[in-house]
């Protein structure tokens, strides 16, 4: 259990570590939330209150700058061959699966955070009174967007499509977790209770478990031939 | 060349051979890439397998490596069967490649020792001096590898081959886009392999790098050992004559 521990973490830590030296996915997700949230608050009627159509704004936002990231999420393996290195050690590939995640979850929770200020600040948007259900709401559909992310961009990565491949595979099945999210998110920044999003906060916590145990199957067969 | 000298007949293992191949197949799709290889390499062997463009000897190099499943057929690691789903043996092999499998972003060290820990190595800081000594790069440590020639590179992707002190060690193509100082620098690191403990199989192109190591000579051609023999057997003219004509062919 341990090697399995140290293995990741070391996947992890890589990708990590390579990304803070080269900025290219963290740099390009924030700038497609930022120039995504400049749109908005020119397109948006003044009439329309912002808050009652953020949870949308924001997770359309979220979607898409993840896919930016995740598109790039294999890029560096296929640069010398590095996943052959990696998958030629004696590693778990369920260890070299939740690495990779963790870095991919990283890297979008950070442009999140990012996401959330810049809404705050162009549409004074506040989450204050919520904001433990949202970072909840917020990590749980983050944790199943970034698996399915994660298991697709492997797949797509062995492909020649590539990155056109990714988003044909992905979006259909985060649909019933990006608006499980969004509605969610929405009721909580008009400050509803958090009893009103409880049930769709399961619904989260089953896709979650549900998309790990098949993604932790699959992985070894995705990046193995 | 003397055809089909050395080839055992199927099933046939030889309890001290390191690798075996017993009736190895491969398809890709409806494509043959090696069809029907048996073959044993005795511990501390050199073996060189030369082979025209689409041999299969790549292919070959990975189904030893575990990278690839046989079709039909098994590869033996020792006696004993590669089990995929057992990664252990693993780090019984190294495999050098034409391809660095380094990041350019991370140094000499941290390439070494992102692989150490997939390893589980011990002693990590003490084996990285070692290796990157070995291949004149302890110097270079805290410079990332982007900016090394293709020598120097293929040279750092040689300890990152032997870091875990692999008994049996594959390399495809490992002069490929050399010039002919680093290939002479590569050529005298393999030369430390030949300790007698580790098996080497080398799959090139290159006639006069392949035989200057060799103990064991193999060609390949279409999915197949066409011919097997002792070094010490071979004429390196003569060999060379045999093989453009036959090799010319194939390609």
């Amino acid at each position: 259990m341990r090697g399995f521990v140290r293995q990741l973490l070391t996947i992890a830590g890589k990708d990590l570590r390579l990304e803070l030296r080269s900025r290219e996915r963290l740099v390009s997700m924030m700038t497609f939330a930022v120039l995504v949230a400049v749109v908005f608050s020119f397109s948006l009627d003044p009439g329309v209150e912002a808050r009652t159509v953020a949870g949308a704004m924001l997770w359309v936002t979220i979607l898409f700058a993840g896919m930016l990231g995740l598109g790039r999420s294999f890029a560096l393996e296929r640069e010398q061959d590095a996943m052959m290195g990696i998958l030629l050690a004696p590693l778990d590939r369920g260890a070299l699966f939740l690495g990779k995640l963790i870095a991919n979850l990283a890297l979008l929770l950070a442009t999140e955070v990012a996401v959330f200020v810049v809404f705050a600040l162009f549409f004074q948007l506040s989450y204050w009174k919520t904001l433990g259900s949202v970072i909840l709401v917020v990590v749980l559909a983050s944790v199943g967007f970034m698996i399915l992310g994660t298991l697709f961009s492997a797949m797509a990565a062995g492909t020649r499509l590539g990155e056109t491949l990714l988003p044909v595979l992905i979006l259909p099945l985060l649909m019933p977790v990006v608006i499980y999210a969004a509605s969610s998110t929405q009721r909580l920044i008009v400050g509803r209770p958090f009893a009103e999003v409880a049930g769709s906060v399961r619904v989260l916590v089953v896709f979650d478990l549900i998309f790990l145990i098949v993604s932790i199957l699959l992985f070894g067969a995705v990046v193995e031939e | 060349m003397r055809e089909e000298a050395r080839l055992s007949p199927p099933g046939v293992i030889q309890p001290t051979a390191a690798v075996a191949a017993v009736g190895v197949e491969k398809w890709y799709g409806v494509y043959p890439a090696l069809r029907g290889v048996d073959f044993e390499i005795s511990s501390g062997d050199f073996v060189t397998i030369f082979g025209p463009n689409g041999a299969g000897k790549t292919t070959l190099l990975r189904l030893l490596a575990g990278a690839l499943r046989p079709t039909r057929g098994e590869i033996r690691l020792g006696g004993a069967p590669l089990d995929y789903d057992e990664p252990a043996w693993r780090a019984r092999i190294g495999v050098l490649s034409h391809q660095t499998f380094l990041y350019g972003q991370l140094t000499a060290a941290e390439n070494l020792r992102f692989y150490g820990r997939l390893y589980g190595l011990a002693k990590l800081d003490g084996l990285i001096e070692r290796r990157l000594a070995e291949v004149g790069l302890w110097d270079r440590r805290d410079d990332r590898a982007r900016g090394f020639s293709r020598g120097m590179q293929q040279r750092l992707a040689l300890a990152r081959t032997l870091l875990h002190d692999p008994e049996l060690v594959l390399l495809d193509e490992p002069y490929t886009g050399l010039d002919a100082h680093a290939a002479r620098m590569l050529r005298r690191v393999l030369e430390q392999l030949k300790d007698g403990n580790r098996t080497v199989v080398l799959v090139t192109h290159n006639l006069a790098e392949g035989l200057e190591l060799a103990d064991r000579v193999v060609v390949q051609v279409a999915g197949r050992w066409v011919s097997d023999e002792p070094r010490s057997a071979i004429d390196a003219v003569e060999f060379e004559q045999l093989y453009t004509a036959r090799v010319g062919g194939a390609e």
